[in-house]
């Protein structure tokens, strides 16, 4: 099932990320630099290009997200979430839609229309300008797959499917829980030679995340602040400058025991280059929103690409995420915060890029664990499988949708309007993970061929239902 | 609150344990807050359950859980409603999910040994399906808290909002027999017949799910993580499951002949470990501190232990405050793999390094340099919890002792013993004591300092141990 985790390519890789994290170990920002290795130079770079995914953790509400409009699809979407505890309802009203309908330069067919969440104004406007994009019904798939298939499980199914964790793993790296290898990760191992500065190739500013580490790339982290020093290697906790340089060798001299060696290399990989990336970050000066943590790291994204010039960085991967979508209770009352602070951060965020000069070579994209029921618990949905997700940037060739507007439906019948989803309108995606990323891939600069290395899982998909491009990449 | 538990405490191995099952049955404490009136006392009693029945029998613990009104807000079974076939609505599965993947038996078939069963087709077997799910959680419908014989009280200001008195978040939640569903429950190869009253379901229930065998292996392994050892043998993790299926007197579950059992193994007590280059764990952030704080004796001079290890901004953050993890997933997973390192070619776990990136392994060290000498900076004791933090509002509360260490603080070898054993049960390698002497030494207090100065050379001689990967990991 992953053909890149034979034993000989992992021993082969791991020998490889062997040489690099001595390289990077021995401490000069000058060491960081991975070209002198003689990596197969696979991306020859000269312009700037970066993507960034936006991961919504718990799972995002697909239907209160890109929410039915026309009034026929909307009345089902109302009518299949109307069950309500005795609560605020967890249906958005069709009028209260009116400000957020999103009108593609060409309309869907069957008279299909949406509309955004009413919290995401901002997000609106850029689809209405041309500025971002929709793909409809998108989740982890190992082949295609119908519902009769899923319930007969007559073909191979994404692991642990419905699970948070999992699902969070499969979007990202194609596995579930102890994958050690994404597809961010895959396309930075590409781009590492192009990079003056391979370390900065796959930045998190949110932590681990699978979907950074590559082969060969690691995910360097940077705190929503920046880099961080370590303060007494530097300030006056020692008084003595002999007893500091003996604290920063006790930090940084190599180990034996495997556990502490690992601990030390990452120490050894901030200290080495806390004060070179704090000395390229940009100011920014577009407004961010506060009291938005998404905002707050796509803020430190949008300098840390403001230094790539200082950094020498061709192509970089950037990950953030944030919490709170898995909202099986009070969604009325919490959904809209959540959905407005994605909204107010990309937007924002894609004013930064454009003030930076790079909003034609940037694309943010969300993800998420999965899409949630259609129909409601009481107060709430629960967990699901496909979803919708956004795309910004200039290169996003915006004000459209792509793939198929899923029916709306929970029924549990052999009827057209059930085929896609696997019950209580949980969504069965009819575009994959894979053509999904192979398109970001495209954009990126990965060929044809290699995005086979980057995606294992690609060959499953191809021909007109699931095109390995799904077009919204301005390439 | 917490801090006293884990700094002062008499009874140390009881609220350790506690704390290792707070990180498999997880309540988060941002995850119930705007739930209730009282969440600090809800998590409270939830603490108190946990230590309670530390030593005790699993499946009273399970139901103890279950039944508190902290989870009952977590997971969403307090509020949650039989289906209405009208409306639509149908049971939020939430918990039904949560206590199958993370409180019992996993999603996968496990063997004693912990690794997972294989079908025919060399894939592993899932444990459950999403049908299992939505017949559980018919079982968790109709509970709320119990208010009987409590009246509302009124807030004494404007807006004069109506709150009911604390009674309820201590106790047990009840089941209200109209808002049950009466249909009929099976899943796992139970069936739970139509009409079956709520309190007889839920005991089938959880005598199912507690009577399955992957429960053994399942908590063995992740109990043996949170003590000893972050990938433990097969071997370990089935002796210790098979004492958890079967104790000495017969009896399943018995939590404290588990930990017996983890504690007093070969593997964690026999010579192999501590040669072993893989063997043993992080320590985790929380518990570093939580040791200082009982080696060294802190004592909040008010009694309110307001101390918060996450909130300083990021230089500082250790991204673990105890009871308050970002999700029902824990602060780390125990699957998780550490990519790009020498782990993850064998697929060795490490959860711990979850937290462990180039702005975290700073952060903590400037943490550290704020309380070591002083303890933390905290909210005014006479303050509500959650008021803006302000320069002004905070003050030292939380002292440590060092009489004993600064008795020694001109015997350079004889300070870092003492420490070697308090804070690192003698496992500091004799290149790291030595280096650590030669860093004291180069700026070693003489007969010419002034006494005040002393306990800056003792803090430095702790800044150095705890820093030094031989502490970080615990052999």
């Amino acid at each position: 099932m992953h053909p890149l985790h034979s034993t000989r390519l992992d021993r082969r890789a791991f020998l490889r990320r062997g040489g690099q994290l001595a390289l990077a170990g021995t401490a000069l920002p000058l060491a960081l630099n991975l070209a002198a290795l003689g990596e197969a130079a696979a991306l020859t770079a000269t312009d700037y290009k970066a993507l960034v995914c936006v991961f919504l953790i718990g799972g995002n509400d697909y239907a209160n997200t890109v929410v039915t409009y026309d009034e026929a699809s909307h009345a089902a979407y109302s009518r299949a979430r109307s069950g309500s505890n005795g609560g605020a309802s967890i249906v958005l009203a069709r009028d209260a839609l009116q400000a957020t309908v999103l009108r593609p330069a060409q309309a869907l067919p069957e008279g299909r229309q949406y509309a955004l969440h009413p919290s995401m104004g901002a997000l609106a406007g850029l689809f209405n300008s041309g500025q971002a994009a929709v793909q409809l019904n998108v989740g982890p798939l190992v082949a295609p797959t119908t519902r009769a298939q899923f319930e007969a499980r007559s073909v191979p199914l994404p692991p642990k499917l419905f699970s948070h964790n999992d699902q969070q793993s499969v979007w990202q790296s194609n596995d579930a829980e102890g994958a050690s290898v994404g597809w961010g990760g895959r396309m930075g191992d590409l781009a590492l030679s192009a990079n003056g500065q391979s370390l900065f190739t796959c930045i998190s500013v949110a932590g681990n995340a699978v979907f950074l580490a590559g082969e060969n790339a690691l995910q360097y982290q940077c705190s929503v602040a920046g880099p961080i020093a370590v303060r007494p290697a530097a300030n006056q906790f020692f008084n003595q400058p002999a007893q500091r340089a003996l604290f920063a060798e006790l930090l940084q001299q190599s180990r034996r025991h495997v556990l502490e060696e690992e601990y030390t290399r990452v120490m050894r990989r901030s200290m080495a280059s806390d004060a070179q990336v704090r000395a390229a970050l940009a100011a920014v000066a577009a407004p961010f929103p506060d009291n938005n943590p998404m905002a707050a790291q796509l803020r430190m994204v949008a300098r840390l690409i403001g230094g790539r010039a200082a950094l020498g960085m061709k192509r970089q991967v950037f990950f953030v995420s944030v919490g709170g979508f898995d909202l099986h209770d009070n969604m009325a009352a919490r959904q809209p915060g959540q959905l407005r602070q994605v909204s107010e951060a990309l937007a924002a965020f894609h004013v930064a890029t454009q003030e930076l000069g790079v909003a034609e070579q940037v694309c943010a994209f969300t993800a998420s664990d999965f899409g949630r029921t259609l129909s409601s618990n009481g107060d709430g949905t629960d967990h699901g499988w496909g979803g919708h997700q956004l795309l910004v940037g200039g290169a996003v060739r915006g004000g459209a949708f792509y793939g198929k507007p899923p029916p709306v439906s929970v029924g549990d019948t052999a009827a057209p309007q059930d085929q896609w989803h696997v019950g209580r309108g949980r969504l069965l995606p009819s575009t994959s993970v894979d053509q999904f990323a192979a398109t970001l891939a495209r954009w990126f600069g990965v060929s044809v061929t290699e995005q086979r290395d980057i995606l294992p899982g690609l060959g499953a998909f191809g021909g007109a239902d699931y095109p390995l491009n799904l077009g919204f990449m301005r390439v | 609150m917490i801090w006293q538990q884990l700094m002062s405490a008499p009874d140390a191995l009881r609220k350790r344990w506690a704390f290792a099952l707070s990180e498999i049955l997880v309540v988060s404490a941002s995850g119930i807050r705007g739930t209730t009136n009282w969440p600090s006392f809800a998590l409270a009693r939830y603490w108190d359950l946990l230590c309670e029945h530390a030593f005790g029998n699993y499946r009273t613990l399970l139901e103890a859980i279950t039944l508190t009104p902290a989870m009952g807000n977590f997971l969403n079974t307090r509020g949650n409603q039989k289906e209405d076939s009208a409306s639509g609505r149908v049971p939020d599965e939430n918990y039904a999910r949560e206590v199958m993947q993370l409180f019992t038996i996993g999603l996968l078939q496990l063997n004693i040994d912990g690794t997972p069963r294989r079908g025919v087709d060399g894939q592993p077997l899932e444990s459950y399906t999403q049908d299992d799910v939505t017949n559980l959680a018919r079982v968790f419908t109709g509970y709320d808290c119990d208010f009987s014989g409590l009246t509302e009280l009124r807030s004494p200001t404007p807006p004069y909002e109506g709150f009911m008195p604390l009674p309820h978040v201590q106790r047990p939640m009840v089941v209200n027999a109209s808002k049950h569903s009466t249909l009929q429950k099976r899943f796992l190869g139970v069936t739970i017949a139509a009409g079956t009253p709520a309190k007889e379901s839920l005991r089938i229930a959880l005598d199912t799910l507690f009577n399955h065998p992957n429960v053994g292996p399942f908590l063995a392994r992740q109990l043996i993580q949170r003590l000893v050892t972050g990938s433990p043998s097969g071997a370990y993790v089935a002796r210790v499951a098979a004492v958890f299926n079967h104790n000495a007197t017969g009896v399943r579950g018995e939590l404290g002949s588990v930990l017996r059992a983890i504690l007093l193994d070969e593997e964690a007590r026999g010579p192999a470990g501590l040669a072993s280059l893989t063997f043993g764990k992080l320590r985790e952030p929380a518990l570093r501190i939580a040791q200082w704080g009982r080696t060294f004796k802190v004592r909040s001079k008010a009694g309110s232990w307001k101390y918060t290890v996450s909130g300083w901004g990021a230089d500082y953050d250790l991204l673990q405050q105890p009871l308050n993890a970002p999700s029902v997933f824990n602060f780390f997973r125990p699957g998780y793999v550490p990519p790009s390192t020498a782990l993850a070619a064998t697929g060795a776990t490490a959860p711990e390094f979850q937290l462990v990136n180039e702005s975290s392994v700073a952060a903590y060290i400037n943490h550290l340099e704020q309380i070591l000498l002083q303890g933390p900076t905290v909210l005014g004791p006479e303050l509500p919890y959650f008021p803006e933090r302000t320069a002004t509002n905070q003050v030292k509360d939380m002292f440590p002792d060092y009489s004993a260490e600064l008795a020694l603080a001109q015997d350079s070898p004889a300070l870092v013993a003492r420490l070697n054993l308090l804070l690192c049960a003698n496992q500091l390698s004799r290149e790291t004591q030595s280096l650590i002497v030669r860093a004291l030494d180069s700026d070693r207090p003489n007969a010419y300092w002034e006494p005040q100065y002393l306990p800056f050379h003792v803090v430095r001689a702790i800044m150095l141990v705890m820093c030094s990967p031989d502490y970080l990991v615990q052999k």
